[in-house]
């Protein structure tokens, strides 16, 4: 019995099979039952002890190598057959996919979001008052009386509907109101931010009729004018993320404070580009002051134990500045694309 | 305000130059805006035009030769007073011209080279004069620089004045504030008391029925003048302001009203009666004024009038008919003090701007009465000669000085810096406050008569910290309490303001883009959404931005369709902003905006966007609330603004969470370009924020036992709301049925039009053991009876 000719024909007919049934056939020539292998393995059982000894051990080599090329041809078989079947399956990648916007927050809530979160860790928690005002709340408890000069410092808009006293209401010129709101409710010691939405008359590049305020309030027993410097520039210094930051304070008027400072921030050009910080130009940032003993009055407060600051900014100018935006009125055009390129995916938010 | 520094030097003995006291201005609160410097214009030179002909192929145009002083030009020239033998101001090519922008190209025009160019006052930006070039005097040389020949070397400043500083609207008052400053020192006032009043004035005073709107009126009668035009220096200084010169009578009043801040009025004395009065105006009285326009005055106003009209708008504006002109011969010049209050309302309701208003509604110093009226007087007696009457009056001039008794601690209190009394005393003196009865903490403090806005301690401290300097405020960063951070951290409006970031979040992942509009909305949309019409705005700028509006819905349709103008096809988007009821109730919500319009990519089809899958988002947010739509009641939306078919209502009680729904087709008959539009409004502020804030709210129960699954289908009523019936099945075994979700709606005209056939897989599993058979048939017989009898629906197999 030549057993390297059943190995040679076996691996021979493995060879050839193309498909899994063929295969399955050459394995049960071989390997089955009846097979030509199996009969070998049979016949052992007549020869004398030390033949089946090497004849056997030879035929279970034989079984052994032709059952490994059987399995390993297998695996061949089955990874064409899956790779034919998904050659069917491809699609075109080259297939472009529809333009999508990118969807992203406005700048202005970023903003909203650090100051809230820049105040906060300074102890400032978060009050409001409505857009829709009354004349007492928007002038006359901020001690801008009637006939007085400092209203036209603001065109306000006015609502049909009046109040309680018969003055039409206004839309807030600014978020002061929220101080006496505040006041009016609490006891000091007051800490808060108030930002939200205002209203001027007035529109151009540089002015909206509707922009954003945020107002800051301390009352306590002690609160100076020192401490409302050293609050303004940690703030800007984090707002606009400028270690080196060159301000200064200016005097100015508001009524409701008294005295009264405007702070600005030193700029240079670079490149064409606005560079916070340093040089010798200045932008205005916002309005400050300790608050007028009168608005203290008005509301209550006993300004012999109380005293402190407030102040006011625009957050659409300090957005406009932070990221070299230049006309407000593209803020509130609902124009999607300059959504996208100007505003923040939520990674960034 | 404007000034020149020359014109400061008269008033100011100064060693400063006109940047540090530029710095000085803005240091004390008179914040310079501007600040000309004309430095640049040395290169700009003298030059005679020599010779020139027509240019060969323009009518209009000359060939100049032109003389520089070094050399001779060739230039093209435009200007219609070209002439032989004027000097005007030379621009050599290459240079930059401030008034055009632009670098001076050397080229030709029409065929002829150009080397230069003569300039006009606006191509200097002097003025807006372009009428032709500059001529000068013919006293010049050749080569003199523009900034020498034109007298620029006298800046100009532009400074703020806050409404509070009166006081400083003249440039006097300018120079009394630098001088406390330590800016130079104040000079005293040049001019000469007239020596001799000769005469009674014929014209006489008196104040009735004027509702204390004038306190104190006087006057001064000027008999033979001769109102010419004024002297040189007059005319110039009024031009450095931007003024027009008239005539010497109308210049001395504008002179003295800047110099000073004195408004004063001059009458021609024959087009007036003998007999003045301060009165109210009649209910609709007119008055031509010399502004050349009619006004219709109300009794609110007060008028300077004789026995027939009225003369003058008090403290506002003269009257045209008794105004002087060149022709005048005899002046009768009012000085007087007007109530601030009504000369500010009726200024403003006739919407006259004059620099007299200006200066009144801001209050004016009361010793500049008496001072003011010599000042004039000088001024009209030597430029228009003539004789002076004694003065002829009618009030009471109250200046009773305002006395402030002063707490030096209260400085360093509010400052939060020790500063000496001394040093605050200084200072006071400096600004020509009078210090009395001083003691060690205090003193009494007397107000100098130009301060009206000075009346309380507080504005002392003002005071001495703006001349002391905010830059020298010690600057310290109050640290938070414990307290503070736990009101940040408790308190509810930051808790919304986390809520609103966290909503944002949740839309951006989901492909929405944030918009924010205005809090307005258009006369169109209130019509159609019916809101408060109290909310009109009474000032509105446009018809667009009329009202006050009661739903976001209109604004972000027109931004949809200025997006797809643009070319988006697809749009997404939201704004979590307020809305208004009425004018005391308002509340933040987010409304959402999708509008699809595209469907023709047949390779990346999407799912065509449906009311389900509208409804899909709106469950979505309220989960990134921390809350179950199916907790809530949804029944059809009311709302006018969807389509009643096509939309849904999320109530807690009787608080309206959530209203959602395809938009409603008469809106978008407005935005026919729009299609397929679909809007979420979620009120989250009606919703516990309490709840909302908590972290961990989701309670999933998790069993590790094997789950079954059953599908069930009922033909019920069209009305049925399936949510109820969720909820009802979900009931009937708490503690195995896990979920039932619903999968198939089924509505034919087989069932009828008053039936619909739905079907739901309930998923049944034990938190103890894997349910057998007979536990599970037991479980779904039970749902089968009583839902069919809960509802009266069919079962349907």
């Amino acid at each position: 019995m030549d057993i390297n000719k059943v190995l040679n024909e076996a691996t021979k007919e493995i060879e050839e099979s193309s498909n899994q049934l063929d295969l399955q056939n050459v394995k049960v020539a071989y390997l089955g039952k009846k097979g030509k292998i199996t009969e070998l393995l049979k016949s052992l059982k007549d020869l004398s002890l030390d033949e089946k000894k090497s004849t056997g051990a030879e035929l279970n080599q034989l079984r052994n190598e032709v059952d490994n090329l059987i399995k390993s041809k297998f695996n061949q078989i089955k990874v064409e057959e899956i790779n034919s079947k998904l050659r069917n399956e491809s699609l075109d990648y080259s297939f472009p996919p529809p333009n999508s916007i990118s969807p992203k927050v406005h700048p202005i809530s970023k903003t909203f979001d650090e100051v809230i979160t820049i105040f906060g860790s300074m102890g400032y928690s978060v009050a409001e008052g409505p857009d829709i005002e009354t004349d007492y709340f928007n002038f006359s408890a901020l001690n801008i009386p009637e006939n007085h000069p400092a209203r036209e410092m603001q065109d306000t808009f006015y609502i049909d509907d009046k109040d309680k006293d018969g003055k039409p209401f206004v839309l807030r010129t600014h978020t002061s109101p929220v101080q006496i709101r505040t006041l009016l409710n609490e006891k000091p010691p007051v800490k808060i931010i108030a930002p939200g939405r205002t209203y001027r008359c007035d529109s151009d590049s540089t002015h909206s009729p509707m922009f954003h305020q945020v107002e800051g309030l301390f009352i306590n027993e002690n609160a100076n004018m020192g401490d409302l410097k050293g609050t303004l520039i940690e703030f800007c210094k984090q707002f606009f993320n400028v270690q080196d930051l060159k301000v200064r304070f200016r005097p100015s008027y508001f009524p409701f404070t008294e005295p009264s400072a405007e702070m600005d921030i030193a700029y240079e050009i670079v490149n064409n580009k606005i560079k916070l910080g340093q040089g010798d130009r200045w932008l205005e940032i916002l309005g400050c002051g300790m608050v007028n003993p009168i608005v203290l009055e008005n509301c209550n407060v006993d300004t012999k134990n109380f005293q402190g600051f407030a102040f006011g900014m625009g957050l659409d100018r300090i957005t406009m500045l932070k990221y070299g935006l230049t006309d407000i009125r593209s803020f509130f055009s609902g124009n999607l694309n300059w959504i996208a390129n100007n505003g923040f995916s939520i990674g960034d938010f | 305000m404007k000034f020149s520094y020359s014109w400061l030097c008269e008033h100011l003995e100064t060693d400063k130059n006109a940047n540090e006291i530029g710095d000085a201005l803005t240091n004390i609160g008179l914040e310079l805006e501007s600040l000309s410097d004309y430095s640049s214009y040395s290169k700009f030179v003298v030059a005679t035009i020599k010779d020139f002909k027509k240019h060969p192929n323009a009518d209009r145009l000359n060939i100049c030769k032109v003389d520089d002083g070094a050399d001779t030009y060739q230039v093209i020239c435009g200007a219609n007073n070209v002439k032989k033998g004027l000097k005007g101001i030379f621009a050599k090519e290459g240079m930059y011209i401030p008034g055009t922008q632009m670098n001076l190209k050397k080229g030709k025009i029409r065929g002829e080279t150009s080397e230069g160019m003569l300039l006009s006052e606006r191509e200097l930006n002097l003025s807006d004069d372009h009428e032709g070039i500059i001529e000068l005097s013919e006293n010049f040389k050749n080569g003199t620089s523009a900034v020498e020949a034109l007298k620029l070397d006298d800046p100009i400043f532009e400074i703020g004045i806050t409404p509070n500083r009166g006081d400083c609207l003249s440039i006097r008052g300018v120079a009394r504030d630098l001088s406390a400053k330590g800016m130079g020192k104040l000079k005293p006032l040049k001019y000469e008391k007239i020596k001799k009043l000769e005469f009674e004035s014929p014209i006489s005073w008196s104040i009735k029925n004027d509702d204390n709107s004038c306190e104190y009126v006087v006057s001064r009668y000027f008999k033979d003048v001769n109102n010419t035009k004024s002297p040189e220096w007059l005319q110039k200084k009024l031009i450095s302001l931007g003024l027009r010169p008239i005539n010497a009578l109308v210049d001395i009043t504008n002179f003295v009203t800047v110099d000073l801040g004195r408004p004063l009025h001059v009458f021609d004395a024959d087009k007036v009666g003998k007999k003045l009065d301060m009165r109210l105006a009649n209910s609709n009285e007119k008055i031509l004024a010399l502004d050349n326009k009619d006004y219709t005055l109300d009794v609110n106003s007060t008028v300077i009038a004789d026995s027939n009209n009225a003369l003058a708008i008090a403290g506002i504006i003269g009257g045209d008919h008794s105004g002087c002109t060149e022709n005048t011969k005899n002046v009768f010049l009012e000085v007087a003090i007007f109530n601030p209050n009504r000369v500010a309302k009726t200024g403003r309701s006739l919407g006259i701007n004059s620099d007299a208003r200006y200066r009144f509604e801001r209050g004016l110093d009361k010793n500049m009465v008496l001072e003011g009226l010599e000042y004039a007087s000088y001024l009209i007696n030597k430029i228009c000669g003539g004789s002076v009457s004694k003065n002829t009056d009618a009030g009471k001039l109250d200046t009773n000085e305002h006395k402030i008794k002063y707490d030096f601690n209260y400085f360093n209190k509010v400052i939060g810096l020790d500063l000496e009394p001394q040093i605050q005393v200084k200072i006071l003196k400096d600004l020509e406050f009078q210090i009395n009865e001083r003691s060690d903490n205090e003193c009494d403090v007397l107000v100098p008569s130009w301060r009206n806005d000075v009346k309380n301690n507080i504005d002392i401290v003002e005071e001495i910290i703006r001349i002391y300097g905010y830059d020298n405020i010690n600057v310290s960063v109050p640290s938070s309490s414990k307290d503070e951070i736990n009101n940040v951290e408790n308190s509810l409006v930051n808790k919304k303001f986390k809520t609103i970031s966290k909503l944002k979040k949740t839309l951006v992942s989901n492909g929405i883009s944030e918009v924010i509009t205005f809090s307005f909305h258009s006369n169109r949309a209130q019509e159609i959404l019916t809101g408060n019409t109290s909310l009109k705005i009474s000032n509105a700028i446009s018809d667009d931005q009329s009202f006050m509006r009661n739903s976001m819905i209109f604004n972000h349709l027109e931004s949809a369709e200025l997006n797809f103008k643009k070319g988006i096809k697809n749009i997404q988007l939201f704004e979590i902003g307020p809305i208004y009821n009425s004018s005391q109730s308002q509340e933040n919500i987010l409304s959402l905006l999708i509008s699809s319009q595209d469907h023709t990519n047949s390779i990346y089809k999407s799912v065509n966007f449906n009311f389900y899958s509208l409804t899909e988002l709106a469950s979505k947010l309220i989960s990134s609330l921390n809350f179950d739509i199916k907790q809530f009641n949804i029944s059809r939306s009311t709302s006018n603004i969807y389509h009643p078919g096509q939309s849904a209502e999320v109530h807690m009680g009787k608080k309206l969470i959530a209203r959602y729904g395809k938009v409603h087709p008469l809106i978008m008959e407005e935005f026919p370009k729009l299609k397929n539009t679909y809007a979420i409004e979620l009120l989250f502020e009606n919703l516990p924020i309490e709840s909302i804030s908590r972290i961990n709210s989701i309670n999933i129960s998790d069993s590790q036992f094997q789950f079954s699954e059953k599908d069930f289908s009922f033909i019920f009523e069209k009305q049925q709301n399936l949510y109820e019936v969720q909820r009802y099945v979900t009931g009937i075994d708490k503690n195995l049925i896990k979920n039932v979700e619903f999968f198939d709606l089924y509505e034919s005209k087989n069932l009828g039009d008053t039936s619909k056939s739905v079907t739901f897989r309930v998923t049944i599993q034990s938190k103890e053991k894997t349910l057998e058979e007979k536990d599970l048939e037991q479980l779904h017989k039970n749902i089968l009876e009583k839902v069919s009898n809960k509802f009266k629906a069919k079962i349907r197999t």
